[in-house]
C-alpha cells in the first residue's frame, strides 16, 4: 500500500472507500448465504428424489444418464478462472495493474467460455428434460450453473474494464476481491453439483406404491 | 443502606447482602394495591378455563364424535392443553384490563389528551425474580405440552394398529386391512382379504382394528374421518398408513382435508360402524367373502 | 469517519466523470417507461415466442399443452426485464462494468433531489420515497386482498346457493392467500424498515441505496403476473399451490410463480440491504446494547427472510418447469414427489410467519416505551427472544406436514422443537406484559394497539399449541381451526400491530397527525368484528369444516353466518380506518418533530425529513430508553433491609 496523505474517499458521500468496501463485503455476504439456500434447495432435491425413486421414475429412458466429464470440465474451467482472479488481485493489491489486467482478462474469457460450455453440454444430454427426475433436476442443475457463469461473466469483464478506467486500483482494489470471493463459492457450488450428478446416478429406491389402482403410466 | 461492622464467626462470610428476606419481600409485593387485584383476576380467568375446555369438546362433539380410543385421547389431550394454557391468558388478560380499566388507589393511571404526559412512570429494566419465575413457568409448561404430546402420539399410534387391550387374546377379532384410493373426487375402498370387493362408503365392524393403506391416482387429497380422529394424506406416488380401531355403532363422516381440485367440497363419504353380523352381511351382499 | 454530509458535496472529494447531467440515463426513465417498455417486451415476446414454441408443444401428463405454457412463462419474464430496463434499473450494473462511477451529483439526483412528488414516480434511491412508495403498495395489496376475503366471507355465508362457480371461488381464496402473505410480508418492513430504520440508527440512508429502488419496483413489476391470473383461469389451489394439483391448473398459475420468483429477489435485496444498513451505519455512540429494538426486529426478520425466501423461490421455479418445461419434480407419475414440494415450501413457510409476526411486535415494543414513558421491561430478554424465535423457526417446518405420512416418527423432534419455540416467543409477551406494568398509560391508538395485538398473540399462540401436538393436529389439520389460527397470529397480532405502527410513525412520514377520534373508532370496530369472525371459525374447525370448501355441511352453517357478519364489520372498521388515515395524510393537522416527546433519534429531526436526514450526524450518548422515575418501592426495599440488618451478626 503505497503511503497516500488521505485514503480513497467513495465519491457520492464522501466517505472513506474502506467504509464503503466494508459494507459491500457484509452485503457480498448475504447474497452469497441466500444463494448457499437456493442451491441448496436443489441439492435437497436431487438427494430425495434419487432415494425415492417414486414409481421407478428416477432414471431416464434407458438408463442413460448423462457423461460425466462434462460436469468436470466445467467445474475444472470455474476453478482456473477463480485461481486466475485471485491471482490477479493478488497482483493488483501488491501495486501490478498490468499483470492485474493480463490475468482478469483471460480469467474473463475463461468464465465465458466455461458458460458457453455449460449451454452446449445441455445438447450432450442423450435426454430431455421431460425423461423423468433425474433429468429434470439435472437440467436445472444445469441451468442454474448457466445462471452463475453468465453473472460471473458479467462480473469478471466489469472489473477488467474498471481497472482499465481507473475506478480499481491498488489502492482501492476491494470491488476485484469481492468479485474473487464469489466466483469461490460459485466455484464449489459447481463441484457439489458435479459429484452429485457424477456419483449419484443408479437409485437405490424401491420405487413406488405397493397397491391399488395407482398406475405407473400417465393417467 | 447501613452497614452493621462486625467479625463473622464463621470462616466463610455470608454473601453480602443488605436485602431483606424472601418472605418479607413476598409479603411486601403481595401488600402492594395494584397486586391484589391483578392476582383475582388471574385466579378467575384461569379457573374459567376449566369449564371453557369443556365448551371446547362441546363442539367437537357435536356429530357423535369420540368414536373411537384414539379420538378419546385427542380429546383427552384438547381438554388438558386448554386448561393449563389458562394461566397464560389469565395473566396477559389480567395485565391489560387492569392497565386499561383500574381506577383509584394503586392503578398505574391513564393520561388522555393531545401532548405527551408531563411525569414518567418507574423506571423498571429488568426485575429478576419475574423473569427467572416466568422462564421457570414457560419452560415446565413447554416440557409438560412436549411430554404429553409424545406420550399421546405414542399411544394413539399404538391404538392405530390396534395393539390397545379390548383387541388382544385369542378372541380378538381379526384387523381389516383397507386400501383407501383418493381421486378428483372420490374416495374408494377396497378389502383385499374379504374378497377384494370396492366400495365408496365404508362399512366397518365395531370393536375391529381397521388397517388403512391410503394412496391417490392423481393429485394430495388427505383421508379424513371426522369422528374417529383419522387424518392421514393420499398421495400419488406413495403409499401412507394408519388405523383405528371404532369403538361407537353410527355412521361418521369422511371428508376431504387437502384442497383436491373444482370439486373438493363434495369429496365427503360416510363411514357406517354396525356389528360384526351387519358387517358380515354386507360382504356378502357386495359379493365378498370373508377370505380366512 | 467523516460525519458531515451536506447538500453540496465536499470540494476535497475527488469526483469521477460526470457522464451526461447528474442523473444520466435515469433523467429519462419513470413508471411510465418501465409499463410502456415491460409491456412492448411481453408482446413482442408472446407474438414471436406464439411462431416458435406453440407448434412445438407437446401434452405433458397433466393434459396441458406445454409449449402455450413456456410462451406464457416467457411472456412474464419479458415483462418483468422490460418493466425493469424501462424504469432504469440496469443501468446502474451497466454504468458499474463500464467504470462510469456515480458522482455526488448523480448520487443526489437519484436520491430525488429538486423531483417533488415526481420522484416517487421513479427509480429513486432515497429510502424515505420507497417508504412511502412501500406504504402505498401495501395499502393497494391489503384493498385487492381484502376484497377478495369479502368475496369468499360472501360465498360462505350465503349458504343456501352458490355466488361463485367452483373453479372461481377455488381462485378466490388462494389469491386472497398469497396477496396479504405478500401484503403481511412487507408491511412493516417495507413502510418503516426503509424510512425509519435508517434515521432510526442515526445514518444518512441505507447501506445500497440503489438496492433499496430496486428492490420496491421489483415488488411493483410482480404484482401484475399475479393479479393477472384471475383473468386468465386463476390459481385454484391455494395459496400454497400443493403440487401435483397445480400442474393441472391453468395457465394463470405461471403468473403466479412469475410473482413468487421476483418477489423473492425482492424481499432477498430489501433484507440484504435492511441487515447490512443495521450492522454497519448505526451512529457514533449506538454499540449493540443501545440500538432500539425495532431495528433489532427488523434485524432477526431479514435474516430469515433472506436465508429462507430462495426455498420459495425454487419451489416455484420447479412448480413452474414441471407446468411449462415438461420436467417432472412434482409429478410422481415420472418420478417426482409431492413431499418433495411440501417440505421446499415449508422450509420457507414456516419462518415466514416469523418474518411476518417479529418486526410487527418489535415496532410495537419500540412504541410503547414512550406512551409509558419508562424503559422496556428487561431490553436483553427481548433480543433473545427474538433470536430465539428466529433461531429455532428453521427447525420446525414439519409440522406443517404431520399428515402428510412421509416420514411418521419425525413427528417427535418436530413437536419437541415447536414447543421450544413457544419460549422464546413468550419472553416477547413477559416483555411487554413487564412494561405495561406499573406504567402510566397515555392512551392513544399505538399504545391500544399493543393491547390488541397482545391479546391476539395470546390467542394464536395457545391455539398454536394444540396445532403443535401431533394427536390434535391429527383432528384439527386441513381444518378451519388452522385458518382461524394463523388469521389471529398474522393479522390479529401482524395487522393490528402493523397499524398501530403505522399511526406512531405517520406524524414522520408523512408531516401530519393521524385523525385518532375516527382511527379508533375504525379500528376498534374491526378489532371487534375480528373477534366474532375468527372465534365463529374456530367453532366451525372444532366440529369438523375442512378448509378450502365452498358448500358444507348443515352443522356448520351457523358458525359460517356469524363468521360472514363478522367479516363485513371487519370491512367497515378497516373502511373507517382507511378514511382516518387518507383524510389525515392530505388534510390532518401539520405535525411537529416531535409530537411523542420520545427520546428515539427518528424524532430527533425535523419534519418533513431533509434529504440527507440530520443536519450533523448524532452521537448517542446514553440508552434511548432512559424513561422513567426511580421506583418508589425501591425506598421501601431499601428501609426493609435496614430493619432486618441492624443489630444482625452475620
Amino acid at each position: 500500500m503505497s503511503a497516500v496523505a488521505t485514503e480513497p474517499l467513495y465519491p457520492p458521500t464522501g466517505e472513506p472507500a474502506s467504509v464503503n468496501a466494508r459494507r459491500n463485503r457484509l452485503g457480498l455476504w448475504m447474497c452469497i448465504a441466500s444463494d448457499i439456500t437456493g442451491s441448496v434447495a436443489l441439492w435437497i432435491s436431487y438427494l430425495y428424489l434419487w432415494s425415492l425413486n417414486v414409481n421407478n421414475g428416477w432414471a431416464p429412458p434407458k438408463n442413460a444418464f448423462a457423461p460425466a466429464w462434462p460436469f468436470w470440465a466445467i467445474f475444472g474451467g470455474a476453478l482456473v478462472s477463480t485461481v486466475l482472479i485471485w491471482a490477479a488481485y493478488k497482483r493488483l493489491a501488491a501495486g501490478h495493474r498490468g499483470a492485474f489486467l493480463g490475468l482478469a482478462t483471460l480469467g474473463s474469457l475463461l468464465i465465458l467460455a466455461t458458460f458457453v460450455a455449460d449451454i452446449v453440454q445441455l445438447s450432450t444430454f442423450p435426454f430431455g428434460p421431460g425423461d423423468g427426475a433425474y433429468a429434470s433436476v439435472t437440467f436445472w442443475m444445469v441451468l442454474v450453473v448457466a445462471f452463475h457463469l453468465s453473472l460471473l461473466s458479467f462480473l469478471t469483464l466489469g472489473i477488467t474494464l474498471r481497472t482499465r478506467a481507473g475506478r480499481i486500483t491498488p489502492e482501492n482494489p476491494s470491488h476485484a476481491r469481492f468479485v474473487a470471493m464469489y466466483m469461490t463459492w460459485v466455484t464449489v457450488s459447481i463441484l457439489i453439483g458435479a459429484i452429485l450428478t457424477t456419483a449419484l446416478t443408479t437409485s437405490t429406491g424401491t420405487g413406488g406404491p405397493a397397491f391399488g389402482t395407482f398406475t405407473s403410466q400417465g393417467s | 443502606m447501613s452497614e452493621t461492622h462486625v467479625t463473622p464467626e464463621v470462616e466463610e462470610p455470608e454473601e453480602p447482602t443488605n436485602r431483606p428476606a424472601p418472605t418479607r419481600r413476598m409479603k411486601e409485593w403481595f401488600s402492594r394495591p395494584y397486586v391484589r387485584p391483578i392476582v383475582i383476576i388471574c385466579a378467575v380467568i384461569t379457573l374459567a378455563f376449566i369449564p371453557f375446555a369443556w365448551v371446547v369438546l362441546y363442539f367437537m362433539n357435536g356429530s357423535g364424535a369420540p368414536a373411537s380410543p384414539t379420538m378419546t385421547e385427542i380429546e383427552k389431550t384438547i381438554l388438558v392443553f386448554t386448561i393449563v394454557s389458562g394461566p397464560l391468558m389469565a395473566i396477559t388478560l389480567a395485565v391489560l384490563l387492569y392497565s386499561l380499566l383500574a381506577r383509584g388507589k394503586g392503578s398505574w393511571g391513564r393520561v388522555h389528551g393531545e401532548e405527551p404526559p408531563m411525569q414518567d412512570s418507574p423506571a423498571i429494566r429488568t426485575n429478576s425474580t419475574a423473569v427467572i419465575a416466568w422462564i421457570a413457568a414457560t419452560s415446565v409448561l413447554a416440557a409438560f405440552l412436549v411430554v404429553w404430546g409424545m406420550i399421546e402420539l405414542a399411544t394413539i399410534t399404538k391404538d392405530s394398529y390396534g395393539s390397545i387391550a379390548s383387541v388382544q387374546g385369542p378372541n380378538a377379532p381379526k384387523p381389516i386391512d383397507i386400501n383407501v384410493t383418493g381421486q378428483q373426487w372420490v374416495w374408494t375402498f377396497q378389502y383385499p382379504d374379504q374378497g377384494n370387493i370396492s366400495a365408496d362408503t365404508l362399512v366397518v365392524p365395531i370393536n375391529t382394528p381397521l388397517y388403512f393403506n391410503v394412496t391417490s391416482v392423481d393429485v394430495v387429497h388427505d383421508f379424513w374421518i371426522v369422528e374417529l380422529g383419522v387424518k392421514i394424506d393420499a398421495n400419488p406416488g406413495a403409499v401412507t398408513n394408519t388405523g383405528v380401531t371404532p369403538t361407537k355403532l353410527g355412521t361418521f363422516n369422511i371428508r376431504c382435508a387437502e384442497l383436491c381440485g373444482l370439486h373438493h367440497a363434495y369429496m365427503e363419504t360416510k363411514i357406517q360402524v354396525v356389528t360384526q353380523d351387519q358387517f358380515n352381511n354386507w360382504v356378502r351382499e357386495m359379493g365378498g367373502s370373508r377370505t380366512a | 469517519m467523516s460525519a458531515t454530509l451536506t447538500a453540496a458535496a465536499p470540494p476535497h472529494v475527488p469526483q469521477p466523470k460526470q457522464h451526461g447531467k447528474p442523473g444520466g440515463f435515469l433523467r429519462h426513465t419513470n413508471i411510465f417507461t418501465g409499463l410502456v417498455t415491460g409491456i412492448v417486451l411481453a408482446a413482442l415476446t408472446y407474438i414471436i415466442g406464439s411462431h416458435w414454441f406453440v407448434p412445438w408443444g407437446t401434452q405433458n401428463s397433466t393434459y396441458n399443452q406445454v409449449g402455450f405454457q413456456a410462451l406464457i412463462m416467457a411472456t412474464f419474464i419479458a415483462w418483468v426485464i422490460g418493466f425493469m430496463a424501462g424504469i432504469g434499473a440496469f443501468a446502474g450494473p451497466i454504468r458499474w462494468m463500464l467504470g462510469h462511477d456515480l458522482t455526488h451529483d448523480d448520487a443526489e439526483y437519484m436520491a430525488g433531489k429538486h423531483q417533488g412528488n415526481w420522484r416517487y414516480f421513479k427509480y429513486t434511491t432515497d429510502h424515505k420515497v420507497v417508504g412511502i412508495q412501500y406504504l402505498v403498495m401495501t395499502m393497494v395489496l391489503f384493498a385487492v386482498g381484502g376484497f377478495l376475503a369479502m368475496m369468499i366471507r360472501t360465498q360462505l355465508g350465503v349458504t343456501w346457493t352458490s355466488v361463485f362457480q367452483p373453479n372461481f371461488y377455488n381462485s378466490i381464496i388462494g389469491t386472497h392467500g398469497i396477496v396479504m402473505v405478500i401484503a403481511m410480508i412487507i408491511v412493516v418492513s417495507g413502510p418503516l424498515g426503509n424510512f425509519i430504520v435508517p434515521i432510526m440508527i442515526g445514518a444518512r440512508d441505507m447501506a445500497f441505496p440503489r438496492l433499496n429502488a430496486l428492490s420496491f419496483w421489483l415488488l411493483f413489476a410482480a404484482v401484475p403476473p399475479l393479479v393477472a391470473n384471475l383473468f386468465m383461469g386463476g390459481i385454484r389451489d391455494g395459496w400454497t399451490v400443493y403440487q401435483p394439483l397445480g400442474a393441472q391448473a391453468p395457465i394463470g398459475m405461471i403468473g403466479y410463480q412469475i410473482c413468487i420468483i421476483t418477489f423473492a429477489f425482492s424481499t432477498g435485496i430489501a433484507s440484504v440491504n435492511l441487515i447490512t444498513t443495521i450492522v454497519t451505519m448505526r451512529a457514533r455512540g449506538m454499540t449493540w446494547s443501545r440500538v432500539p429494538i425495532f431495528a433489532i426486529g427488523i434485524l432477526a426478520s431479514s435474516i430469515m427472510g433472506l436465508i429462507w425466501f430462495p426455498m420459495f423461490q425454487f419451489s416455484q421455479i420447479f412448480s413452474m418447469s414441471d407446468l411449462a418445461l415438461g420436467t417432472s419434480f412434482f409429478l410422481p407419475t415420472r418420478g417426482g414427489s409431492v413431499w418433495l414440494y411440501e417440505n421446499i415450501f415449508w422450509l420457507l413457510g414456516h419462518p415466514e410467519v416469523y418474518v411476518i409476526v417479529v418486526p410487527a411486535s418489535a415496532a410495537l415494543l419500540e412504541l410503547m416505551v414512550v406512551y409509558l414513558r419508562k424503559p422496556l421491561f428487561s431490553y436483553k430478554l427481548a433480543i433473545a427472544g427474538f433470536a430465539g424465535v428466529v433461531g429455532i423457526s428453521s427447525l420446525v417446518w414439519v409440522h406443517h406436514m404431520y399428515m402428510t405420512g412421509f416420514a411418521p416418527s419425525v413427528g417427535y423432534p418436530f413437536m419437541l422443537s415447536t414447543e421450544l419455540i413457544s419460549i422464546p416467543f413468550g419472553f416477547i409477551v413477559l416483555v411487554m406484559l413487564g412494561t405495561i406494568w406499573r406504567g402510566k398509560m397515555w392512551t392513544r391508538l399505538p399504545m391500544l394497539a399493543v393491547f390488541a395485538l397482545l391479546f391476539d398473540k395470546v390467542v394464536g399462540g395457545i391455539t398454536g399449541v394444540y396445532l403443535s401436538d401431533v394427536p390434535v393436529d391429527q383432528y384439527m389439520h386441513g381444518s378451519m381451526f388452522v385458518v382461524a389460527h394463523f388469521h389471529y397470529m398474522l393479522m390479529g397480532a401482524g395487522l393490528f400491530g402493523a397499524m398501530g405502527a403505522i399511526v406512531y410513525w405517520f406524524p414522520k412520514m408523512t408531516g401530519r397527525m393521524f385523525d385518532e377520534k375516527i382511527g379508533q373508532i375504525g379500528f376498534w370496530t374491526a378489532f371487534l368484528a375480528f373477534q366474532v369472525t375468527f372465534m365463529s371459525m374456530f367453532v366451525a374447525g372444532l366440529q369438523g369444516m375442512p378448509r378450502r370448501v365452498m358448500q358444507f355441511d348443515s352443522a356448520f352453517r351457523v358458525s359460517n353466518w356469524i363468521s360472514t357478519i363478522g367479516a363485513y364489520c371487519i370491512v367497515i372498521g378497516m373502511l373507517i380506518f382507511l378514511y382516518a388515515l387518507v383524510s389525515s395524510w392530505r388534510s390532518g393537522k401539520v405535525a411537529p418533530g416531535n409530537p411523542w416527546g420520545s427520546k428515539s433519534l427518528e424524532w430527533q429531526t425535523s419534519t418533513p425529513v431533509p434529504l440527507d436526514n440530520f443536519p450533523v450526524l448524532p452521537v448517542v450518548t446514553e440508552d434511548l430508553y432512559n424513561y422513567g422515575i426511580p421506583d418508589p418501592y425501591i425506598e421501601t426495599e431499601e428501609r426493609l433491609a435496614q430493619d432486618d440488618n441492624e443489630g444482625v451478626v452475620v
